[in-house]
């Protein structure tokens, strides 16, 4: 190969060629971040994602946020670190829910027929622009690992507040108090995943009321910094473009 | 002037840097294969998938499976047997813009290995969860499965190992020594598959209730996180291409 011989024609075609590389990259880049991330959060925090009646108070709170916050936390190592472009969060959290959107609707729904109003996916939107806004404004990883781990963690429940509202309103039914939407999952059994496997609120914090949500957001918040740093320390690995050498 | 003129007529002639018709056809390939697939699933999940033990279960799922095995393998042979056959003995004398369009043959794999992944990781694996937690399972063959485990993991590990070989065979950039998040990328998403083994003996032996988060499912996650590599993979292309490219870019 020469060093003098060009690999286009004109600057024109150098500049098509980029562009058509940027769009790509970005595609694969999107859809494979997309596969990791999803089989990661749906096996370690899914329950609490696919039905209403364990979108709790307490456990989805904590585990949610905490388990979400890896693969942005990694692909932020990528996209600002390298590349300073400051969407790696919103862009790991865009392909979750895209991924887990089209399989509600059409295998939650289309296969095994439960209502979208049952099985609709947590947001966790807010705190991923918040984690780029804040790696963006600060350039500092420590900085969006404790802020902005905080925040993904804090803002999940105020995040998701206004969908699991109207689903945490307390009924009577037979002689028994619970919420609409422990109802739903009593009506649309799923027998492959009976009622004593469920883990929702357990332990004491419950006495105290009100202060479940805050004081599970907190501890969720207080995780995620933590998951954040190693987070990012496992993203800056999978960046390196290391070679095995044949001995 | 004839030099010219044959100039001219050789680049009309040439092949187009990026073959996008083979990208959109790939794409369609899966998109409508997958498509059908679930159509299948739809069809036959419920009608003759729910008992392992009856006649049209054998028929309607056990023949898919055995059908799939075979031309998997087949496929797997073939394709990587073709990609290996045909590599370039001479990769670093190649010229230039012949690098760069084998760049851009190495991205139509990569998106063609972006989709196998989507169906792989998210469709069918969330798919799984709803189907395994709403039917109880009497096989380790469910009609889930027959299509999670045993079709469209097999397809992203034939796309994925078809990508790397490409790389490897005819990219001067991947000629150093074997990229390692390349092979992170590939192969840990590939190690899902044995993981099956761990996944169906706990199934069987603990217990045949379906709790997605169940640490029995832990593996999966675990090479799932080695999709990462993937950013590895990007850096080192566009590094590469950066190369051929700076000069006209500048």
């Amino acid at each position: 190969m020469s060093a003098s011989q060009s690999a286009v024609r004109s600057r024109a075609e150098a500049v098509k060629a980029s562009r058509t590389f940027d769009w790509l990259i970005c595609f694969t880049l999107f859809f494979v971040v997309l596969g990791g991330y999803h089989i990661h959060y749906m096996l370690t925090g899914g329950d609490w994602d696919f039905w209403t009646d364990w979108k709790d108070r307490r456990l989805w709170v904590t585990v949610a946020p905490i388990v979400a916050i890896t693969f942005p936390a990694a692909v932020q190592a990528m996209l600002w670190w390298r590349y300073r472009l400051p969407f790696g969060a919103v862009l790991c959290i865009l392909g979750l829910l895209l991924g887990e959107w089209i399989n509600r609707y059409l295998n939650f729904w289309g296969w095994t027929y439960f209502p979208v109003n049952f099985v609709f996916p947590s947001n966790l939107m807010p705190g991923a622009i918040v984690l780029d806004v804040i790696l963006m404004l600060s350039n500092s990883m420590v900085l969006t690992a404790v802020l902005g781990g905080l925040s993904f963690g804090l803002l999940f429940y105020p995040g998701n507040w206004p969908i699991i509202a109207p689903l945490h309103v307390p009924v009577e039914y037979n002689g028994m108090m619970m919420t609409l939407a422990d109802l739903q999952g009593y009506h649309y059994v799923r027998t492959g995943t009976p009622e004593y496997i469920r883990m929702v609120e357990k332990g004491t914090l419950r006495t105290f009321g009100k202060d479940v949500a805050p004081v599970s957001a907190f501890f969720s918040g207080f995780m995620s910094i933590l998951i954040y740093f190693i987070w990012h320390f496992f993203g800056q690995w999978f960046n390196k473009t290391d070679f095995v050498k044949s001995a | 002037m004839a030099a010219t003129t044959e100039s001219v007529k050789a680049d009309a002639a040439e092949a187009p840097l990026l073959n996008k018709k083979n990208m959109y056809l790939g794409a369609l390939v899966y998109i409508i294969f997958y498509g059908w697939v679930r159509w299948y699933e739809g069809v036959y999940g419920w009608s003759a998938g729910l008992d392992s033990f009856a006649p049209e279960f054998e028929t309607y799922w056990m023949n898919f499976l055995y059908i799939e095995f075979v031309l998997e393998v087949s496929t797997a042979g073939i394709l990587w047997g073709y990609i290996w056959k045909t590599r370039d003995r001479k990769v670093m004398s190649i010229t230039p813009r012949e690098e760069l369009r084998r760049h851009f043959t190495h991205w139509v794999w990569l998106v063609m290995y972006g989709i196998a992944i989507y169906y792989g990781a998210s469709y069918f694996t969330e798919q799984d969860g709803t189907w395994h937690q709403t039917i109880v399972r009497d096989t380790d063959f469910t009609p889930s499965h027959i299509i999670e485990f045993y079709l469209s993991y097999p397809i992203y590990i034939i796309t994925g190992g078809a990508a790397f070989l490409y790389a490897k065979t005819r990219l001067p950039a991947y000629q150093q020594g074997l990229s390692l998040q390349y092979l992170v990328s590939v192969v840990g998403p590939f190690m899902i598959l044995p993981n099956v083994g761990l996944n169906e003996w706990g199934h069987t032996f603990w217990f045949m209730e379906e709790l997605f988060v169940a640490p029995l499912h832990y593996g999966f996650v675990f090479f799932g996180w080695a999709a990462l590599g993937v950013m590895g993979v990007v850096n080192t292309e566009v590094a590469s291409i950066a190369k051929l490219l700076k000069k006209d870019l500048a």
